[in-house]
């Protein structure tokens, strides 16, 4: 079975914010963020 | 979910069990002639920013003309007169800053003049002009501003497009509606930050905000739910912060507007007082103008325009609000004071006590 995943679109406050959160309580869960530009958390 | 690879303009589906909305919010671009010219900028992300900053670095651009007088006009305008640019602010309303009212507006509005700023205050954008693709004036219902670069501060949307077509319901101003732990009205998707609607603390209504702060609580709630505990996001009371060079800016709460629409009664005080105690060197001007409900004499909301020290003292407000406080009840907060802080009255107090007496 594959693992349970989670995907984020967006990579800035609110979506790194949210997958950072999911990473410390869910060590397993594979996570992935798509972001359309170049950097990520530049408001964060 | 359908995801496109911009470099390699490769696409593949991607499962998901959970999916989180995080697309933030796009500038609002005006309909009119000329608007998607060359050197018209919005400013919403990182890249936008070094964008607009790689074009005044070639130093051929002398005018610039900036949009709306909100957040990002203001701190634009600061920028381009840095970079040693003419500039030119339009603004529909009667003063810039229309989260404050408008006597606190005029303060913000004088601070820009001071800084060599034209204001062309009451004045609707028509057109702009153009020469071969790029932007060479701005165009308003009274005047034409040449301009060799434009910069858009008339606000944002949620960028909620994607969402929409999903199905996915939406509520405030098109940002898409949450519950408490920011799941949205379909199973297994759930939205946070710029994109998603919020919950006025004080107006008890659904609200649309995009604040980076918000986005991060917003943003933190749904992780700790994703990651499989509990959180919810109360909400919010309008707070926030900038400055225009030496002139610091703040407000939280309702504002007249907001409350002749929502039919509250208030009562309001505007004070003037210094940043540090009178005789301290540095002591700056402050004005405080704080609002509240006639009659329970419950806090409404809070401006703040003054020097260095001035912006951050709205949080004080702030956590009133949160707290649900009467300004009778601010009268008595056992704030810090020393000369090199505060005068013996924190000037937020010295307002809460002026708008008691009206109640």
């Amino acid at each position: 079975m594959p693992k349970e995943r989670l995907i984020v679109i967006g990579g800035d406050a609110a979506g790194m914010s949210a997958a950072s959160q999911a990473r410390r309580r869910r060590p397993e869960l594979e996570i992935i963020v798509f972001e359309r530009g170049p950097h990520t958390s530049f408001s964060a | 979910m359908h995801v496109r690879n911009l470099k390699t303009g490769k696409s593949a589906w991607q499962r998901y069990d959970q999916l989180l909305i995080a697309t933030g919010a796009v500038p609002i671009c005006p309909d009119i002639p000329g608007s998607d010219a060359i050197d018209i900028c919005g400013v919403n992300t990182l890249e936008s920013g070094l964008d607009i900053r790689r074009r005044l670095d070639k130093g051929t651009m002398k005018r610039g003309v900036v949009v709306g007088g909100g957040y990002i006009g203001l701190e634009m305008a600061e920028a381009l007169v840095r970079h040693g640019l003419e500039v030119s602010l339009i603004d529909r309303s009667p003063q810039v800053m229309g989260t404050l009212d408008e006597e606190m507006g005029a303060l913000v509005s004088q601070a820009l003049r001071n800084i060599g700023v034209t204001l062309c205050l009451e004045e609707t954008l028509t057109e702009f002009e153009t020469k071969a693709g790029k932007v060479t004036g701005v165009v308003t219902d009274n005047r034409t501003l040449p301009a060799d670069i434009v910069i858009l501060g008339l606000g944002v949307r949620p960028n909620t497009a994607l969402a929409a077509a999903a199905g996915i319901p939406l509520g405030e101003k098109g940002s898409i509606r949450v519950n408490g732990r920011m799941e949205t009205g379909v199973a297994g998707i759930w939205a946070a930050g710029d994109c998603a609607e919020s919950f006025h603390l004080v107006s008890r209504r659904p609200f649309y905000i995009a604040l980076g702060t918000v986005a991060n609580r917003h943003g933190r709630v749904a992780g700790i739910n994703l990651g499989g505990g509990y959180a919810t996001f109360p909400g919010v009371v309008g707070t926030a912060v900038t400055k225009i060079c030496d002139v610091e800016v703040a407000r939280t709460g309702l504002q007249e507007e907001e409350l002749r629409n929502l039919g509250i009664e208030w009562v309001s005080a505007i004070i003037k007082s210094r940043t540090r105690a009178g005789y301290f060197p540095g002591a700056g001007d402050i004005t405080v103008k704080v609002l509240a409900e006639r009659g329970s004499g419950r806090l409404l909301g809070g401006q703040i325009v003054g020097m260095e020290g001035s912006a951050k003292r709205i949080d004080t407000l702030a956590t009133a609000l949160h707290a649900g406080f009467t300004v009778e009840e601010m009268i008595n907060l056992d704030l810090g004071y020393a000369p090199p802080f505060s005068p013996v009255w924190d000037p937020v107090v010295t307002a809460a006590r002026e708008v008691a007496k009206k109640l």
